[in-house]
């Protein structure tokens, strides 16, 4: 095998411990359960799981701390300087971080003096193995390792961890060998008893986690398709997990379909590419080639060193020159690049659930708690952001506009239908889509780090507040609906504390003004959040026509404070409402309560020091600039023109966010005004919102219904049709047949039969001359003797 | 000097037609069988008289004796049939057996 | 050494038969004697293409293994086997789903000497078809499979086999007619030979042809064309299908969908295409239409069906699609001056994943045939909608289910993703249009085979009769569907390993045609 990078070499075996885990898992596990008595009651598959997902955490962490010292990733890149760290004036609070902004060369210069690996390419990528060769085309498993791949390996493995953790408490009722599922009544009215599946869950877990974590390892674009595929269907089987379940097993069809929807336009951007440009790859490899040229990637392909698209008007369009490619003049028309940006896209909103694919996240809730914290909040709906960070220098200005206009509806969208939602795990459904909406605006405007800031900030506080839901489910005994809990914080309090921890995070909430030894006092939900705005803000006063994109994020930041603390309100605050369900309420055990408690520790601090702060640095590491493309309508906002709206939009942003928490106290924390009242009075639009914008139905009545109609059409063509003809051509065939044989039987016989009737006939009526009388005969041959010479004289005259 | 060949045609017809008669008026079995040697007979005259002109010379005569074996054999055939003939009707009435008529 | 590699080819092709001679010396009441003597025969067999397997060299694209023997002097036809990248994976998977079928063959208990000898002399055709390279013994293999595989449907299958075999002979037999047509044009025009290499070596010879006369050979290709499209089978050919599937016995089902709808794609790529490339370079378009419907056609129409069987069969149609796609991709040869910069390697990508889409589908679909046939065997009925709640019955056998339908899902890892994705990269380039529709085949797949797998394998209860029959998988069915199971993954997983016999031959192929086509 060739050159592998260290760093590439600790997340290639942190990406294949959890597979090892899966396969040991599955067949262990099954077999043991089918041994005579059973271990049932064994957590081995658990701490299995747990094991290889924890060694990966460690190896990401230390691939993390070697790309950080290999790489610099804590110091500033100059040409991001601009964004001039807000609080960069107390540089010694962070011992790791450097913020030594002289030091570094200015400009692009960096980059260009390649000095071997970790010189001026921040990144690594090669090959793993090959899939497939034709011609000069190729397709491998590669992986592509910068900052950011980094970054999402450790956060990705953390939160995994704590949620495996937690998951062994969660899942602690399926260790027995008579599981009662209380919410799946048979013909006969009772509830289903099954043997528990303690191990098949951490498998699935395991499973998903190889996926991910291949997905965000993947050095090219097919790579990453495969991975996507692998985490649909992962998320399909842990969706399914109660497959007894009606609503679950059609919940993850939903799902899955759902997404291979997203998949189909992500075919179609894949065909274009590979059409067009002949590879995958991200970048060329930079590990194993030996020398040699290497093959471009298409980043390189679409976009020069300096970020720039080489854009050309010809009489059949504008055309996009493709870069550093043996064909000098290679080309590809300029809608094609959108459409494949588009396309690309599309796999994006099926995957990270956004308008007009939302509908499949909240159904996903069927699934157990901590897959709704992993899959669902912070890792697999969040690759859909990764994959169009990571795509970003193939997007156009057109690409990223809407990009930016699906994310401003879906976090719109999103928030409104939380804010009537009951259902503890729906309401953070919505709350997830809503911020994945904030995510994919932020890229969309050009905010990359902004957008992939916020991703790793939502991992932390949205899988934890994921996961006290699922501490209350487990502490009320399966209760979901909101409106019968209350007052819970004095049964659990470390849930109830961590919860309003999470909480305040993705409020962005914040004490203004002051600081402490430099830092502002503020979660980590404030400073992605407030990066975001200030990027939409900067948007808007860049491209007027699009001060939507920062209007709804600003009101939305409103919303989501509103709904987020009525949750806490309506769960935790207050009086019980339901008094038994209350009584029989407890605290998690311990196994649950410290995963919420690191996850908690990380909601707070993971994003310290704001744009300053060595999160976002060294994310930014990987941003791609991209420079502006002349003639288009768009001017995306650059960091240095962002950090002066930074201040403005904190304010306004924490201003609205503060409106929200207040009105939700307001209403479910002191009770007045009455939500009950306002929602009689608004009866119509609280309908509208509670059956989610009526998406479904819609859906339902413009795809699911036709594709039934028309299955069902080309299912009887093919009967009555296409077997219609082939009977007729074998009817016709017997009826020839049959033709033939009258022919045959009538005809052809009848002559036959009928020469042979006049022979006989003839020969019935000679028989009189036949007298038997000797004599008789005597004179015949006589007579006829004198005939015959008569005739002979008569006919033949002497010549 | 040559005896015309008209003069044994002459016979060789007398002898057949003769023959013929015998034949067709005979009853008796015995009888048309000799009407058959006198019709035979008849024949080898003309095939003696003929050999004459042919380039041997001795063609008709070797014909007439093979049709004077064959008469002979004809003759112990029929005999035998007339032997059985009576035996089974009592008579050499020909007229007697038409049993083959058809 | 040299001598037993040139009785190879010969030896693999009439082990079945001497074994089926053998079984009809066996009496017929030790009826387990006689499975296990067949079982044997066909381990036999496929350790047999095993060493064809070994003894090839993946380098080279022409013709290995070659026997020539006259065979009738008269007229030219010769006993002419060969072996090359296209048929070895053939030829490899055709003894492995013998093999495995022949593990199923279990479940057969009536008249089982009769059924093991046909079922032998069918493999003998088969592999017969896959190494001929003399077009008329080819023609002769092609008929001599067609025979067992009649009496297979007609005596062993279901309540209407005698309407499903009489179909699907009589279907069959209107193509061989139709390529019989076609022989002739061809035999008559080329030099009076059926050497199929010298005729491919003439056919593509830029200074001559073949069929110099191109509406003559348009015909021939399309005489050729239709009687190869009938087996795959494509829309509109292809209702012979779910009835036959649906009557015929679960091993012959995984015969019928793992081997022999191959021989029409195989067929279409050693004979219709090497011997009338001009005419494919007009036809692409209309090819790659029947394709694209198929693809589509097939996914909807399964989705409407409540017989398990028949639903496995239309999604055969369905996946055959992509095969008809992937090398009707041809014309990108002479389209891609302008777009594209890297020619006929498209093509190449195209056949070689239509290659790979057989030999997954030959995986996957007798894998799903066998998981139908395993319940059927139970509770002797396929309504899709009176099965539910599987998992918790038979847990193992709903696993392995679930792994085979997913390949079958064409789900990354897993050996139906590979050819169907290749095939569809490489459409683009011909038409976007065309790649769109096909590429959209992915939802209805996913839709049908999930909605499927939902209705029969989850749910809390079984809601259909004979309740207390679903007793949990045996261990032979097990080692069926495991190694069924396991050749998905591995194919999916290292799909190269294909891709390395098959390319060779497939770029000698495509680039022996697109000097024809492209002018």
């Amino acid at each position: 095998m060739t050159h592998i990078d260290s760093k590439a070499w600790l997340l290639i075996i942190a990406w294949l411990l959890p597979l090892c885990g899966f396969v040991i898992e599955v067949f262990a596990g099954y077999w043991s359960h089918r041994c005579p008595g059973g271990r049932y009651k064994s957590r081995t598959a658990a701490y299995l799981a747990v094991g290889c997902i924890g060694g990966g955490f460690l190896l990401s962490l230390s691939a993390l701390i070697s790309g950080i010292s290999d790489w610099g990733l804590l110091e500033h890149q100059t040409s991001h300087s601009q964004a001039a760290p807000l609080e960069s004036d107390n540089p010694d609070a962070h011992a790791t971080a450097h913020f030594t902004v002289a030091n570094v060369p200015h400009g692009e210069d960096a980059d260009t003096g390649e000095t071997g690996h970790g010189g001026g390419q921040k990144y690594v990528s090669g090959e793993i193995y090959t899939l497939g060769t034709f011609g000069k085309l190729r397709i491998a498993i590669d992986y592509y390792v910068d900052s950011l791949t980094l970054i999402m390996f450790t956060m990705v493995t953390l939160i995994a961890t704590c949620i495996h953790v937690f998951a062994i408490g969660y899942m602690d009722d399926e260790r027995t060998e008579d599981h009662t599922d209380h919410q799946v009544h048979l013909a006969d009215g009772s509830h289903l008893h099954r043997p528990g599946r303690f191990y098949l869950f951490f498998s699935y877990m395991s499973l998903f986690c190889f996926s991910m974590l291949g997905l965000v390892l993947a050095g090219n674009i097919f790579m990453v398709f495969v991975f996507w595929e692998l985490v649909g269907i992962c998320s399909y089987l842990l969706i399914g997990f109660y497959v007894e379940r009606r609503s679950a097993s059609t919940a993850a069809n939903k799902a899955f379909i759902v997404n291979r929807v997203g998949d189909f336009g992500f075919i179609i951007g894949l065909m274009i590419l590979w059409t067009s440009f002949g590879t995958f790859g991200f970048k060329s490899y930079t590990d194993g080639n030996d020398g040699a040229h290497p093959e471009p990637g298409l980043f390189e392909m679409v976009r020069d060193d300096h970020g720039k698209v080489d854009v050309e008007k010809t009489d059949h369009g504008s055309i996009v020159r493709i870069q550093d490619h043996d064909d000098k003049s290679a080309s590809i028309p300029y809608w094609l690049l959108v459409a494949a940006g588009l396309g690309i896209f599309a796999g994006c909103v099926g995957k990270s659930a956004q308008f007009p694919l939302q509908t499949w996240l909240p159904d996903a809730m069927e699934g157990p708690t901590p897959v709704s914290a992993l899959v669902h909040s912070a890792t697999m709906v969040a690759a859909g952001v990764y994959l169009a960070a990571r795509f970003f220098p193939v997007f156009l200005p057109e690409v990223l506009l809407t990009i930016a206009y699906v994310g401003a509806i879906t976090l719109f969208v999103a928030a409104t239908i939380a804010i009537v939602a009951t259902d503890i795990k729906r309401v953070l459904a919505y709350s997830t889509i809503s911020q994945l909406g904030y995510m994919m605006l932020a890229i969309g405007l050009g905010g990359w780090g902004a957008g992939l800031f916020h991703l790793i900030t939502h991992a932390f506080f949205k899988s934890l507040m994921f996961l006290c839901s699922g501490s209350v489910i487990v502490g009320c005994h399966h209760e979901q609906e909101m409106p019968r809990m209350g007052g819970l914080r004095k049964k659990m309090p470390i849930t109830a504390c961590t919860m309003l921890i999470g909480v305040i995070a993705i409020c962005g909430l914040a004490v203004p003004g002051v600081s402490l030894w430099g830092y502002k006092i503020a979660f980590s939900g404030y400073h992605s959040k407030d990066a975001i705005v200030a990027t939409a803000m900067t948007y808007a006063h860049l491209n007027p026509a699009h001060s939507l994109l920062f209007l709804a994020p600003l009101v939305t930041a409103g919303i989501t404070a509103f709904y987020m603390f009525r949750l806490w309100f309506y769960t935790f605050a207050g009086e019980p409402r339901d008094q038994e369900l209350y009584d029989h309420c407890h605290e998690s055990p311990r196994v649950m309560t410290v995963p919420l408690m690191i996850l908690a520790f990380f909601a707070i601090f993971c994003a310290v020091g704001g744009e300053g702060g060595p999160l976002y640095t060294a994310i930014s590491h990987s941003e791609t600039i991209p420079e502006h493309i002349a003639d288009s309508a768009i001017t995306l906002p650059s960091h240095k023109q962002i950090a002066g709206y930074h201040q403005q939009a904190g304010i306004l942003a924490l201003l609205v966010a503060a409106v929200g928490t207040l009105l939700a106290w307001l209403m479910y924390g002191v009770g007045r005004p009455d939500p009950g009242i306002i929602r009689r009075q608004f009866a119509g639009t609280h309908e509208f919102l509670v059956e989610k914008w009526r998406f479904d139905e819609l859906y339902d009545a413009m795809f699911i219904r036709p594709v039934h109609v028309v299955a069902a059409w080309f299912s009887s063509f093919d009967r009555r049709v296409l077997d219609g003809v082939l009977h007729w051509f074998a009817h016709t065939g017997v009826v020839l047949a049959r033709w033939n044989r009258w022919f045959d039987e009538s005809l052809v016989d009848g002559i036959v039969n009928w020469i042979a009737v006049r022979v006989q006939a003839i020969g019935q009526s000679l028989s009189v001359v036949q007298t038997g009388r000797l004599r008789q005969y005597v004179m015949f041959i006589a007579l006829g003797v004198v005939t015959l010479f008569l005739l002979m004289f008569a006919l033949f005259p002497q010549t | 000097m040559e005896t015309p060949l008209a003069y044994y045609l002459f016979v060789g017809a007398v002898l057949f037609v003769s023959g013929i008669v015998c034949m067709a008026t005979k009853r008796n079995g015995i009888a048309v069988l000799m009407g058959v040697e006198l019709v035979l007979n008849g024949a080898n005259v003309n095939f003696v008289a003929f050999a004459h002109y042919t380039p041997l010379g001795l063609d008709g005569q070797i014909v007439s004796l093979f049709v004077i074996v064959l008469a002979a054999a004809e003759a112990a055939v029929a005999l035998a049939i007339a032997l059985n003939f009576y035996n089974n009707h009592q008579t050499i009435d020909v007229d007697r057996g038409d049993k083959l008529r058809g | 050494m040299d001598d037993f590699h040139i009785l190879l080819p010969t030896l693999v092709i009439f082990a079945p038969t001497f074994g089926a001679i053998i079984l009809a010396l066996m009496p017929r009441d030790n009826v387990e004697g006689l499975r296990y003597t067949a079982l044997t025969i066909t381990v036999v067999t496929f350790v047999l293409t095993l060493m064809l397997l070994g003894g090839f060299d993946f380098d080279d694209p022409k013709m290995q293994h070659e026997v020539v023997a006259a065979w009738i002097p008269n007229w030219n036809i010769n006993y002419q086997l060969g072996i090359d990248g296209i048929s070895l994976p053939l030829v490899l998977l055709t003894s492995f789903i013998c093999l495995l079928a022949m593990l199923a063959s279990w479940s057969v208990t009536k008249q089982v000497k009769g059924y093991l000898i046909l079922f032998l002399l069918l493999e003998t055709g088969m592999l017969g078809v896959f190494m001929a390279t003399d077009f008329f013994l080819f023609y002769v293999f092609w008929e001599v499979m067609l025979l067992p595989m009649y009496f297979l449907i007609g005596i062993w299958g279901g309540p209407r086999k005698e309407y499903a075999a009489i179909k699907f002979f009589l279907y069959t037999l209107f193509g061989s007619v139709l390529m019989l047509i076609a022989l002739l044009m061809i035999y008559y025009n080329g030099g009076q030979h059926f050497d199929l290499v010298g005729l491919a070596e003439q056919a593509q010879d830029p200074e001559g042809g073949l069929l110099v006369d191109l509406t003559m050979q348009k015909w021939a290709f399309w005489l050729l064309f239709i009687g190869f499209a009938i087996k795959i089978p494509s829309v509109p050919f292809h209702t012979w299908l779910p009835d036959a599937h649906v009557e015929a016995p679960t091993p012959i089902s995984m015969i019928l969908a793992g081997v022999l709808l191959k021989m029409g794609g195989y067929g279409i790529l050693r004979i219709a295409f090497p011997l009338c490339p001009e005419a494919v370079g007009h036809a692409s378009t209309i090819l790659v239409a029947i394709g694209v419907i198929s693809i589509i056609y097939g996914a909807f129409a399964a989705m409407a069906q409540t017989d398990f069987k028949r639903l496995v069969a239309y999604s055969s149609v369905s996946h055959m699609g992509y095969v008809v796609l992937g090398m009707g991709v041809v014309g990108v040869v002479g389209a891609a001056h302008g777009e594209g910069f890297i020619g006929s390697d498209y093509w190449a990508m195209g056949i070689n994943g239509a290659m790979f889409q057989m030999l997954g589908h030959g995986v996957s679909s007798a894998g799903m045939f066998f998981m139908v046939g395993v319940v059927y065997d139970r509770v002797h009925h396929r309504n899709i909608n009176e099965f539910g709640g599987l998992a918790s019955r038979m847990p193992l056998y709903t696993g392995l289910a679930a792994g085979i339908f997913f390949a079958g899902l064409g789900l990354p890892g897993l050996c139906g993703f590979v050819g169907e994705v290749f095939v569809v990269l490489s459409a683009w380039q011909f038409s976007k249009l065309m790649a769109i529709i096909a590429a959209s085949g992915v939802i209805l797949t996913a839709g049908y085979i999930l909605w499927t797998l939902q209705r029969v394998y989850l749910g809390a209860e079984y809601k259909g009769p004979h309740e207390e029959a679903l007793t949990p998988i045996r261990p032979r069915e097990l080692i069926v569907a495991g190694v069924l199971l396991a050749f998905a993954i591995l194919l999916g997983i290292f799909p190269n390993t294909m891709f390395s016999i098959m390319d060779d031959s497939i770029q000698h192929l495509a680039n022996g045609m697109a000097g024809k086509i492209g002018s």
